[in-house]
């Protein structure tokens, strides 16, 4: 089996090094073949190493786990073993899984930037903080050791501060990276907690049993060993890290304002890869969430709720940008529903049909802004749909995969996640979960609803807004900064180029045909889950796991059941919001409390700015006021004037007159007499 | 029958310190200078009464002869009629510590000096060393001359140099401009 | 009865107190100079005390070197006070407070 993972790892690293030393000297060509060049390589490398797993046989012939370094080999014993730190990667089925899906889709939308950043002053930059993702994405999903993942997860942490406030000289883009960042920073708060209680419980940080010398995490892990309260502890740790980076209640604020960066950012980081990340942790601690049930019944319930929350917010906001941010909300909630219903395939399932269909989403949408140069509100918009053909159709197409429409992809991941759901609640015996069914099929309706809101909203009535370049002065104006997009002038509204167009012909082509990858056991074909069957060594194959996962499967009629009604609830949700929007979008402000407590997200970030933000600026500058300025400095001022007065004093001394001065000398000869007078 | 020592002695002493003040309270400088010579003089009877006739001889030709005629040159260039204390006082918090200060100092030294040991035999100069023989044989001058050319002629030659200097700093001072 | 030598010591301590206050006391830089000239004498007669009553030359040497350099010092104070004093009409020794603090 070839495992080429190291050069993956490296190939988008060389990148990064070269464009961040010489990248703001390269021509653009240059920039591009560096950029583009790295990317495309790492994927065709990937692909290489995934085909040829694919041609292993034995199913437990594909686990390769190569360590290259090893950096601490300490004798010191911490909790039950010696510390042994080594680096190295892991290429197992799932890590290849998630290695296509990060070069695949990050290539494309490498391709797609090269045409949507043509005009940013920060081309260099942009493209060396890409590739720099791209390195940390492919070390956290391949990474063999807790260790190393903790370090991919804050790598892509950075990256995404990064590319958040890519416009840097925008007040607002420099908060949401701030906002990202310190949100994130309590996820890897609890990561780190649980990889010390990983190491103290099980004396290794590696995942599996290989040459450096300890054993495996996960080949320890079996049922009745630790007391479940410490691995419900580790696992819940572990999820508080996944709903900080997948964006899942309550830590999941920053990813709408995240949106300030560039779309093609929010398309890769902020929908395809990153978020993604904590479903991959989920499914790559398996044997940990096996053996701690509760736990991944709050990982069910968390993600359930998220997504109806997400859905009801994105039900009326007005940004295109942030209608799909809460959709990626939504759909990642779905995931993790999806896991906490055993059904770990199936959340991979969707992560990967979802990084096609909402990468394809937000890259339309960019084309969408791109050629109106830069508009975001869809109170401007409308009447599109013959100007921006292929926008257009590619659009809808992601319209219609994420409301779960068949045959294309969204519909059969969803539905496989949604009847497993059920399963858990009628054959796995668990109650809650029909509720969390309940709360799928509802959601399924809704995101339907205002994704064609959105798509009515943008192409179709007439044109509200003022033309490309009106927009483009008033922010130029406003904000006094360079925008990637050129003025042009006005209702002259063009298709975009072909660098950009090309790429979302592409994942919607996936998009349509990626679902056939899943489970056709819906239509009896039981033999046909290719995608399960591949992944499923990692779930339930004793070289990875003591406690394979066995996830109850519902009958077919319960199938057909939950499948009729969240298809049902979707196409529902698509007439409604033909018959609201049919004609186009009227933005009318209601004065409904329901709407207002919606429109307004629930008020979450105002109430966070009174609870949080409001006492700590108070904190900071009080303690400001008190210490720095009334201890510290006023402190060493009354030192000095200590030292002032006293030299006043001294001063005195010095009259001027001579005679005063012979009389101090006496005084002190008949000082020293009398001494010795008095001694004897 | 008082003896004639201590009688003499007696009176130096106050006519010294008489002359002593004399020089601080008088208004005039002319007559502070003079009664500066009036005491170099009663100390030169002191120096005769102590045995050092060579040593009284030069006070009396240099200090008084040479010395005190400068300061009178000096005195009665610059201030013969000045009378600094009719000035007004600027400190004159001075005066009375001053005085405070003299009496207290004199007195420690006097309670010192009275209460002090007696001199140490074996400090006194004996054999070849001692003054009183060579005065003997050979007188008062000869004894002073020869420890000053054999044993002292260092300092001496050193002492000639300062005069030197103190010749060129006084013209380099004196003159005009 | 042979005078002790602490008689001669006492009576030199009084002119030099008599020349200390005289410099803190007077104003005239003459008369301040000529009490310095006082306390000089004054240690002279100590030395020419001891003296006699070491039986030793050493003590008449070093009046004779104090006497030299009396007479230099002399020489050179009253250089320095002409030529400070030379044209003023009041001679005031507090006039010269330029160093006051």
């Amino acid at each position: 089996m070839t495992n080429l993972t190291l050069w993956v790892l490296l190939l988008p690293l060389f990148g990064f090094i070269i464009l961040g030393l010489a990248g703001r000297v390269m021509s653009r060509t240059a920039i591009l073949t560096v950029a583009l060049g790295t990317t495309c390589l790492a994927f065709l490398l990937a692909a290489i190493s995934f085909l040829s797993m694919l041609a292993t046989t034995p199913v437990s012939a594909r686990f390769s786990d190569q360590v290259f370094y090893t950096w601490i080999s300490s004798g010191v014993t911490i909790g039950i073993a010696p510390l042994t730190i080594s680096f190295g990667l892991l290429f197992d089925p799932l890590s290849a899984t998630m290695l296509m899906v990060v070069t695949g889709v990050g290539f494309i939308i490498h391709v797609y930037s090269a045409g949507y950043m043509e005009d940013d002053p920060g081309f260099w930059r942009f493209f060396c903080y890409m590739n720099f993702f791209i390195f940390a994405m492919v070390l956290l999903v391949s990474a063999d050791n807790f260790l190393f993942l903790l370090v991919g997860w804050g790598l892509v942490g950075l990256a995404s501060f990064l590319l958040i406030g890519f416009w840097y000289q925008r007040r607002s883009a420099v908060a949401a990276a701030q906002k990202a960042l310190v949100i994130n920073i309590i996820g890897d708060f609890g990561l780190m907690i649980a990889i010390f209680l990983i190491f103290n419980h099980y004396g290794a940080l590696n995942y599996f049993t290989n040459g450096s010398g300890s054993t495996g995490v996960f080949n320890q892990v079996t049922a009745g060993g630790l007391p479940t309260l410490t691995t419900t502890i580790i696992c819940l740790l572990l999820f508080l890290a996944c709903t900080a980076k997948s964006a899942q209640l309550p830590l999941y604020m920053w990813l709408p304002d995240a949106m300030e960066g560039p779309t093609p950012v929010s398309a890769l980081i902020h929908a395809a890869t990153m978020v993604t990340a904590g479903v991959y942790l989920v499914a790559r601690a398996n044997p940990l969430f096996q053996v701690s049930p509760a736990a991944l019944i709050v990982v069910a319930i968390i993600g359930g709720v998220t997504a109806l929350f997400a859905a009801s917010i994105a039900v009326f906001q007005l940004d295109i940008k942030r209608v799909l941010a809460y959709s990626t909300i939504s759909q990642l909630g779905y995931m993790f529903m999806g896991e906490g219903a055993h059904n770990y395939s199936g959340g991979i399932f969707l992560l990967i049909e979802h990084a096609f269909f909402k990468a394809l989403l937000f890259l339309a949408a960019g084309a969408v802004i791109h050629s109106l140069g830069g508009e975001q509100d869809m109170r401007e918009m409308g009447g599109l749909r013959y100007r921006l053909k292929i926008t257009f159709w590619t659009f809808l197409i992601g319209a219609l995969a994420i409301s779960g429409i068949p045959p294309l992809a969204g519909f059969w991941s969803k539905d496989d996640i949604l009847s497993s759901v059920l399963a858990q609640a009628t054959s796995g015996g668990e109650p809650v979960f029909y509720l969390l069914w309940g709360i799928g099929v509802l959601t399924a309706g809704l995101t339907a609803f205002y994704m064609f809101r959105l798509v009515y909203g943008i192409f179709a009535g007439g044109y509200r807004g003022t033309g490309p370049a009106e927009h483009a002065r008033d922010e130029e104006e406003e904000e006094g900064i360079r925008h990637a997009h050129q003025s042009r002038s006005d209702y002259d509204i063009y298709e975009s180029p072909p660098v950009m167009t090309v790429p979302l012909i592409v994942l919607s082509v996936l998009s349509v045909i990626g679902g056939f990858i899943g489970s056709l056991a819906l239509f009896g074909a039981s033999a046909w889950h290719p995608l399960v069957t591949f992944l499923n060594p990692v779930f339930t194959n004793p070289i990875w796991t003591n406690v394979p996962v066995q996830a109850p499967v519902a009958s077919v009629p319960v199938q057909w059941l939950s499948t009729g009604l969240s298809v049902g609830l979707a196409l529902l949700g698509i007439l409604g919001a033909t018959a609201l929007y049919r004609n186009g979008f009227q933005y009318k402000e209601s004065r409904n409390p329901l709407y207002q407590l919606l429109f307004h997200k629930y008020y979450v970030d105002e109430f966070f700015i009174l609870v949080l933000i409001r006492p700590l600026l108070w904190l900071g500058r009080t303690a400001s006021r008190l210490l720095e300025r009334d201890v510290l400095d006023g402190g060493s001022r009354e030192v000095g004037k200590v030292f002032i007065g006293t030299s006043g004093l001294l001063r005195r001394l010095q009259t001027g007159y001579m005679r005063n001065y012979a009389l101090a000398i006496l005084l002190g000869a008949v000082v020293i007499i009398i001494y010795y007078a008095v001694r004897g | 029958m008082i003896d004639i020592q201590v009688l003499s002695f007696f009176v130096l002493a106050v006519a010294s310190t008489a002359s002593a003040i004399g020089v601080i309270i008088f208004k005039n400088a002319v007559h502070s200078a003079l009664s500066l010579i009036l005491t170099l003089l009663f100390l030169a009877l002191f120096y005769l009464q102590l045995g050092a006739m060579f040593i009284a001889v030069v006070q009396i030709l240099i200090y008084a002869g040479a010395i005190m005629v400068l300061f009178l040159f000096v005195v009665t260039m610059l201030a013969a009629e000045a009378r600094d204390t009719e000035l007004p006082d600027r400190i004159p918090w001075q005066r009375g510590i001053a005085a405070t200060l003299g009496l207290v100092l004199v007195g420690a030294l006097s309670y010192l000096l009275f209460t002090g040991t007696a001199i140490d035999a074996s400090a006194k100069a004996s054999g070849a060393n001692s003054l009183s023989l060579v005065v003997k044989t050979q007188g008062d001058t000869q004894a002073f001359g020869l420890a000053l050319f054999h044993g002292f002629a260092f300092p001496f030659e050193v002492t000639s140099l300062l005069i030197v200097v103190a010749i060129l700093g006084a013209m380099v001072l004196g003159r005009k401009g | 009865m042979s005078i002790p030598v602490s008689w001669y010591l006492i009576v030199s301590a009084i002119i030099f107190t008599v020349g200390v206050t005289g410099v803190l006391i007077r104003r005239n830089p003459l008369i301040i100079f000529m009490s310095i000239e006082l306390m000089l004498n004054a240690v002279n007669l100590s030395f020419v005390a001891f003296s006699h009553f070491l039986d030793s030359v050493d003590g008449q040497m070093f009046v004779f070197l104090v006497l030299t350099v009396a007479a230099a010092e002399v020489v050179v104070g009253l250089a320095i006070i002409v030529s400070i004093f030379r044209t003023r009409r009041d001679i005031d020794v507090d006039d010269m407070n330029v160093l006051r603090g």
